[in-house]
């Protein structure tokens, strides 16, 4: 298991990624020639492009939706990323 | 405003064929000259008039910015610019996937060139904006990798891990970019600042730092009202590289309840730690 932390919590356990919306993808690729944390991956077959390395996304940038064209990549919640973060924290602080 | 307009030239790609578009409209409704991205990176001299006289503004077609770097390489003063993509969905439109643009595309192009070329919104004047003197770092932490130093100042900011620093004076508070992150981007050519007068929460975006290199979203560390932009950054955008915790500061902000940030922030000492990790794992 990886052992990158990202605000004191293990960052497996931040559900912030990119998600692609494949009914709008053209999988022109910009969003993966932008991103240097090789977030994306390409394929071959149907599905040219997945999210395969979630965890190496920068936890609250969204730089890459803003490279899509059609507009086929969102986010989580900020806040509600945000009140996650705060509630591991608290439960942690607290088993310690 | 009448400008040179150094527009995309994505032949292959709707992106481009639009941005074309926009060029073309441009030059019909504000009479500016469209600069033809090849023949300037091949003939830079059949350019020089124009660009001397008039503003430039760039239109990238893409998150390639071909546009924006070959101004940068040129060593050419960016005026205005806009990335279809984001312009697109600023506007609430999506676009044709097709590389002629049919009347709806060219109703668009119209909007985006509009957009290019509307003369400044006068600035009011920031009312009871008193000057607030933020005085600059007294002592520096020196993280070091390698060949690499890192500084960053010992007292009077926090940080987040998205490496962005605040320095808090009162109830105002200014934000920046670290020295870490502004070496990892290189030279910084533009700051899209964020609208003054906005609202934003801890963590949202205020603005992108670009470089040749990449596009970085600032993320704020507090919440609070945006109150001013660095002023100087358009004309000196370096600044950021060359001064990150002081005069390349990015914005001002009212802030809104900096006990609550500070709660999820970094002290020098924790940010310098991460910023260890953050080189160790960036040369690895």
């Amino acid at each position: 298991m990886s052992d990158a932390t990202f605000m004191g919590v293990s960052r497996e356990k931040i559900g912030w990624a990119p998600t692609i919306d494949y009914s709008k993808c053209n999988f022109c690729m910009e969003c993966d020639d932008f991103c240097p944390h090789k977030v994306f991956e390409r394929q071959d077959g149907e599905v040219k492009l997945v999210v395969a390395n979630a965890k190496n996304c920068v936890v609250f940038c969204r730089a890459c939706s803003k490279t899509c064209g059609p507009d086929a990549i969102t986010f989580p919640s900020k806040p509600e990323t945000i009140a996650a973060i705060k509630k591991i924290r608290e439960e942690e602080g607290e088993a310690q | 405003m009448k400008c040179a307009v150094l527009v995309c030239s994505g032949l292959d790609k709707p992106l481009g064929s639009l941005a074309r578009e926009v060029a073309l409209c441009a030059a019909g409704q504000a009479e500016c000259e469209i600069v033809c991205p090849v023949l300037l990176s091949n003939s830079p001299g059949r350019y020089e008039a124009v660009l001397k006289d008039l503003p430039l503004a760039v239109v990238d077609g893409c998150g390639t910015r071909c546009a924006t770097k070959l101004a940068t390489q040129l060593e050419l003063k960016i005026t205005r610019r806009m990335l279809l993509p984001e312009a697109v969905k600023e506007l609430g439109e999506t676009f044709e996937d097709s590389l002629r643009p049919g009347p709806k595309a060219q109703e668009l192009a119209l909007k985006l060139a509009l957009q290019l070329v509307a003369d400044d919104e006068e600035q009011e004047p920031a009312p009871e904006l008193e000057a607030v003197l933020f005085p600059e770092p007294v002592d520096l932490l020196k993280v070091t990798h390698g060949k690499f130093v890192f500084p960053i100042p010992a007292e009077g900011y926090f940080f987040n891990e998205n490496d962005c620093w605040v320095q808090v004076v009162g109830s105002r508070a200014r934000i920046g970019i670290s020295d870490y992150m502004q070496q990892s981007l290189t030279d910084i050519t533009f700051f899209e600042a964020p609208d003054v007068g906005r609202a934003i929460a801890q963590f949202d975006d205020a603005g992108a730092v670009e470089s040749a290199k990449a596009v970085f979203d600032v993320i704020s560390p507090v919440s609070g009202k945006i109150v001013a932009v660095n002023p100087v950054l358009d004309d000196t955008p370096e600044l950021i590289n060359e001064q990150p915790y002081t005069g390349g500061w990015l914005v001002e902000l009212e802030l809104a309840d900096f006990d609550a940030d500070r709660e999820l922030l970094l002290t020098a000492e924790e940010y310098a730690v991460k910023v260890k990790q953050k080189a160790a794992e960036a040369s690895a």
